[in-house]
């Protein structure tokens, strides 16, 4: 480490608050960062991470609070300020504009001129080249429009744009959620702390990866900083007592029962092929819980849909229970007893200005009527009787469903598919962006789910989260299915194999 | 192999470019016009005589200088209702408050592009500071703008100076109209705005504001700008209708209204934003225009004309639609 | 600070303190709007006494039919998150049609109204079609049909719509009950039947949903292309009762009867507070508007002044309306009721 001084502090963060009217989102975070330190921001969803980050990138003032910048006061009035600063943000939800190019998303606000004071087209491009060569990002073309990149490509351009403006602080926020290859930016962690002195602040939910790349952390409950702690000392478990408040005890990943080989198949998919998919087949039996694990892209997207109703195959044969489900549409889906749990909550679930009851009796709306109106107090109890399955408080019932946490949103929305009266789920990574505790819940409810006779599929990023919660799991690559392992054979390793095109001998030992 | 048991991640083809000529909604809509047109030549063959040219361009560039501003701003994803008021406006004005002789001409365009900027000033604070949706505080702004003109004048008639309609429809020394050079004149600007940070500011406004502001843009700056520009080509708007009908009207903004949007449509600007242009909205409005002389001229009772104008325009967006999702290729 | 929409950058509030107010900020819109014209029906008799007076309270109550009728089939479409450009022409080809199909016999009614009213919803059908099957925007499929409609009633009627008034429409506005018109009572059953939908049926909530968003609506197995063609066509039908109304109070029809009345029909409903974009408002809200509007422009034209300066008031009363009534101030006016859970 040249130049840094380990013991200099170069964010002082301290007594932060900062309320919505009634709603406080952050009541009391104190927190240090030194100079060439790579400090992790941990907490739940809710704990206020996104409310700091957003002060300390000059998005929002806070109420009360001190913050100093290298000894200096730092109160930025704006995102541009805290950029001139020396704080640049790569956010989690991207701030890439689709409809521009590489170049011009890399170099906004002020492109480039040229003669007349116009936008010089080729100095832009050049510019973005060396930028992106220097952040080994040089495979993205700086023409191609953002709309053409994939999710990983994206989200390393927002990083390498933060990246670009040389700050002193770098603030990363779930910069590994879309990532293909980590690695990419675990180098470039390492590269830039020991050149120079950027101080790195980095949230994000993956413990290990955490424990890799930061010295400390500092955890964020109800908008307070609990503590800050030197991650090689400190255990999982104490962290997680940190986070949530309670002991870890009761939130085991605990074991999935074993299932019964002739049960009856509950969904049966034979030559099922798409626009990203060629030649799917599976069963799933009732009382499995059966797993998807793929590369982002390879076509899982598709397959889940098509099984959810909402993209037609262009062939193949999909067997709910035995009879052949013909329409593809989702209301087709439903009354074969699929509840799909979509990808994006926020735009595919959710319906953000309606009370969260309203979100989940949805399946069972037209039952609800009495003379044609909606029958509101059926409509509470069949509601209260699913959110209690998937621990939602009531309380939760009333409030906008925009009110509530992600992990909470996801909640009701496995409610709904349940209250449906769903008997096999399909569920896309349906822990995405969800605290530890709510994760939990949900491996709970799929492991009663599957132990009453219901069977589920599910798609999960998070490889740990499939090995220990399925029975089995299908690999996806390119669109085809690589393999399937389950029991002792179905290990980490061996997935991301498959996953990754080495099949072979996989197929061979499975 | 990582260790943190997430997985890396397959490359994706990239987009193929060539098909983007046909999603052009600019160029579609030319060959629309290039159609049409000779639809007109052969119906009519002086069309491409001085008189027929001139007369082209100056019956099509009011609903196209307006339908250049309300381009502008659809695509930050904003409606700008208040084109009718400022068209009737600076019709007015012009056609009661200025004098004879070549000072008329000048103060005219003076009179129009203040009356626009002043209009589009108050639209740009309300929408993006004030925080109104644009749809209704234009169009509030839109009813101020008709009653003023009423008090300007609160019947047709006044009388637009000679200066005033010789100088803006007639035609320059080579028999080149005025009103093309004012054309072109727009054009240029557009394509050396496309390439100021202004200009980038405004697609990226359209296409996404949150992420706008996070890149660092002055969102707020930028819609305030847009719509005093928009403003100002409304102004123009109403010094070319006042050169082409050489009378004041106070009701003769409410036709643009509906039309202008028809325009921007036609021409390829999406209204969800961040897409299109002003070029494709000009070349729309002269392609309505182009239509209703067809249609004269073939015979086609007036009566019918507005079925047709419709007709075109859900084809016009039905097709840009499709060509669109052709070019995309293959979606996830 | 920096004008950017903050909510949408993930932030979870912490739940523990936000409770979903009784009366929420819609609701506040709406009793905000019917203060502020009583107000002004009371302030108006500084003008002359004999405003103010319940015989003027009628007087705009009866106009107001028009614009709330047709505001309903608007608004339910602006919660789509769609537009309905085309409610003037849809109005007067229900007028056209009245006074032809209906004009002169009082038993035409019996299966004329109903005639109207369909031909009325399939136009708005065809709008639902152009909007779900072809995907053209609301704003130019309903423009287009709009223009076309228009066009059409021209070139049928040949400028001039011919038939006879309809006695029995008439006599709605000019028979009361308990010195009510008619005509006021049935539009107390329509706001009161229309606000129902909304709010208490399974289609109005599918109505809520799709308008917040399309695409978890039809993942949840919404038969979202249906409830949009109905929609449009309930805009249309609405649109045509007004028209029925129209005939009913002016005794004819013309040409440019409706044309008044499309801008007012979406300044009632974005006044009430329903959002552009969709999701969430309230009929209640899109009366009160035009309750407010009609007072306005009925208070205004008795005014002795230019026809210009009562223009020029109209938009500037409406854009006060709008600058008071944003959404962020009842918010704000909640937050402060609420203060005291810090």
């Amino acid at each position: 480490m040249s130049g840094a001084d380990p013991q200099a502090i170069r964010l002082h963060v301290e007594g932060l608050a900062k309320a919505y009217g009634a709603t406080v989102a952050l009541r009391q975070v104190t927190l240090d960062l030194r100079q060439g330190e790579v400090h992790a921001l941990l907490g739940e969803n809710g704990a206020g991470k996104s409310t700091l980050v957003k002060i300390l990138s000059g998005i929002v003032t806070p109420d009360q609070g001190n913050l100093l910048l290298d000894g200096g006061a730092y109160r930025p009035g704006s995102l541009m300020e805290a950029r001139r600063a020396g704080i640049s943000t790569a956010f989690q939800e991207l701030s890439l504009l689709p409809n521009l190019t590489v170049a011009t998303n890399l170099l906004l606000p002020t492109l480039i001129k040229g003669a007349g004071g116009l936008a010089a087209t080729r100095r832009n491009q050049e510019r973005a080249a060396e930028i992106l060569a220097e952040f080994d990002a040089a495979d993205i073309s700086p023409r191609t429009l953002v709309s053409d990149l994939s999710l990983a490509q994206k989200q390393r351009l927002e990083i390498v744009r933060a990246l670009s403006h040389r700050p002193r602080v770098l603030i990363l926020d779930e910069p590994t959620a879309a990532l293909a290859e980590p690695e990419w930016l675990f180098r470039l962690i390492a590269r830039i702390t020991a050149a120079g002195d950027v101080s790195i602040l980095y949230i994000s939910h993956r413990l290990a990866e955490v424990r890799r790349l930061c010295q400390r952390g500092t955890v964020l409950r109800n908008g307070e900083s609990i503590g800050t702690v030197s991650l090689a000392g400190t255990l999982d478990a104490d962290i997680f007592r940190m986070m949530v408040g309670t002991s870890p005890e009761g939130h085991q990943p605990g074991q999935t029962a074993g299932t019964q080989s002739d049960a009856a198949p509950a969904i049966a998919v034979r030559g099922l092929t798409g626009r990203t998919i060629t030649d799917v087949g599976f069963t799933l039996r009732q009382g499995e819980i059966l797993g998807v694990a793929a590369l982002e892209g390879q076509g899982q997207r598709e397959l889940l849909r098509i099984l959810a109703g909402a993209v037609a195959p262009l062939s193949g044969t999909i067997e709910i229970e035995g009879h052949a489900l013909r329409a593809a549409t989702p209301a087709a889906a439903l009354s074969a007893g699929i509840g799909f749990v979509p990808e994006e909550r926020k735009t595919e679930g959710i319906f953000l200005t309606l009370g969260t009851a309203a979100n989940i009796s949805f399946p069972i709306l037209n039952r609800l009527r009495r003379f044609g109106l909606i029958n509101r107090s059926r409509e509470r109890t069949a509601v209260q009787g699913e959110a209690a399955r998937v621990e939602l408080a009531p309380r939760y019932l009333d409030m906008r469903i925009g009110a509530l946490s992600g992990g909470n949103q996801q909640k009701a929305l496995i409610a709904r598919v349940l209250l449906s009266g769903a008997r096999n789920l399909v569920l896309f990574d349906p822990t995405r962006g969800v605290d530890v505790g709510t994760k939990q819940v949900i491996y709970g409810v799929i492991r009663d789910f599957v132990a009453a006779g219901g069977s589920v599929l599910i798609y999960s990023t998070e490889l740990a989260e499939l090995v220990q919660l399925v029975h089995r799991c299908l690999v996806l690559y390119q669109g085809r299915v690589m393999g399937e392992l389950s029991g002792a054979a179905m290990t980490e390793e061996r997935l991301v194999s498959l996953a990754t095109g080495h099949g072979e001998q996989e197929r061979a030992a499975a | 192999m990582s260790a943190t048991g997430t997985l890396p991640v397959a490359r994706r083809p990239g987009g193929a470019s060539t098909r983007r000529l046909l999603a052009n909604g600019t160029f579609n809509v030319f060959v629309v016009y290039v159609l049409l047109f000779v639809i007109l030549m052969i119906k009519q063959p002086d069309t491409l005589s001085a008189f027929g040219v001139t007369d082209l361009f100056n019956n099509a560039l009011p609903l196209a200088l307006a339908a250049a501003g309300g381009g502008l701003v659809v695509l930050t994803r904003g409606f700008d209702l208040s084109v009718a008021g400022v068209i009737a406006l600076t019709n007015v004005l012009i056609a009661t408050a200025l004098p004879d002789g070549p000072w008329g001409a000048v103060l005219a365009v003076a009179i129009a592009g203040g009356a626009g900027l002043v209009v589009g000033a108050v639209n740009g604070y309300l929408v993006a500071y004030v925080r109104l949706q644009s749809i209704a505080s234009t169009l509030a702004t839109m009813i101020v703008c008709s009653g003023v003109a009423l008090l300007v004048l609160d019947a047709p008639g006044g009388q637009v100076p000679d200066a005033v309609v010789y100088g803006f429809s007639g035609v320059l020394p080579g028999n080149v109209p005025v009103s093309a050079v004012v054309a072109l004149v727009v054009v240029l600007l557009w394509l050396a705005l496309r390439r100021t940070d202004w200009g980038v500011a405004i697609y990226a406004i359209g296409a996404d504001e949150t992420a706008a502001a996070l890149a660092g843009i002055p969102v707020r700056r930028a819609k305030f700008f847009t719509y005093c520009l928009a403003g100002i080509l409304y102004g123009f708007a109403g010094l070319m209708l006042s050169a082409v009908t050489a009378t004041g009207n106070p009701n003769g903004g409410t036709t643009y209204l509906l039309l202008m949007f028809a325009a921007i449509a036609i021409g390829g600007t999406a209204f969800s934003g961040g897409r299109g242009g002003v070029i494709g909205s000009m070349i729309g409005a002269a392609t309505l225009t182009l239509l209703q002389k067809v249609l004269f001229s073939a015979g086609v009772s007036s009566f019918y004309t507005g079925i047709f104008q419709g007709l075109v325009m859900i084809l016009a967006v039905v097709i840009g639609a499709i060509t669109a999702r052709l070019a995309e290729g293959r979606a996830r | 600070m920096s004008g950017l929409d903050t909510a949408r950058i993930a932030t979870s509030p912490d739940e523990r303190r936000t409770r979903r107010p009784r009366i929420g900020s819609d609701a506040w819109t709406v009793i905000g709007l019917f203060a502020v014209t009583i107000v002004m029906i009371l302030a108006s008799r500084l003008i002359s006494p004999s405003f103010g007076s319940w015989d003027q309270a009628r007087a705009i109550l009866v106009l107001t039919s028009f614009v709330m009728v047709i505001a309903f089939g608007q608004q339910s479409v602006i919660l789509l998150g769609g537009l309905d450009l085309s409610v003037g022409s849809m109005m007067t080809l229900g007028g056209i049609l009245t006074f032809s199909w209906i004009g002169g016999s009082g038993s035409a009614l019996i299966w004329g109204i109903p005639a109207v009213l369909l031909v009325t919803g399939l136009v708005g059908a065809v709008n639902g079609l152009g909007v779900t099957f072809f995907r053209v925007p609301p704003f130019i499929m309903t423009l287009a049909m709009g223009i076309i409609i228009y066009s059409v009633a021209l070139g049928i009627t040949g400028g001039t719509p011919s038939g006879q008034a309809v006695p029995a429409l008439g006599w709605l506005f000019s028979h009361r009950l308990f010195g009510i018109p008619w005509v006021i009572l049935l539009m107390a059953l329509f706001a009161v039947l229309g606000t129902i939908f909304q709010q208490a049926t399974p289609f109005g909530r599918r109505l809520y949903a799709i308008g917040t968003s399309p695409e978890a609506a039809a993942i949840a197995g919404m038969p979202v292309r249906r409830i949009v063609i109905l929609t449009y066509a309930i805009s249309g039908a609405a649109a045509g009762l007004a028209g029925i109304l129209m005939v009913g109070y002016s005794g004819g029809a013309t040409l440019t009867m409706g044309d008044s009345y499309l801008l007012p029909s979406i300044a009632a409903v974005v006044i009430g507070g329903t959002s552009i974009v969709g999701g969430r408002g309230l009929y209640a809200g899109a009366i009160a508007g035009a309750f407010l509007l009609t007072t306005l422009s009925t208070v205004i034209s008795s005014i002795g002044i230019a026809q210009g300066w009562r223009t020029i008031i109209y938009g500037l009363v409406i854009l006060v309306a709008l600058v008071l009534l944003r959404e962020e101030l009842s918010l704000w006016f909640l937050r402060l009721r609420s203060r005291g859970g810090r």
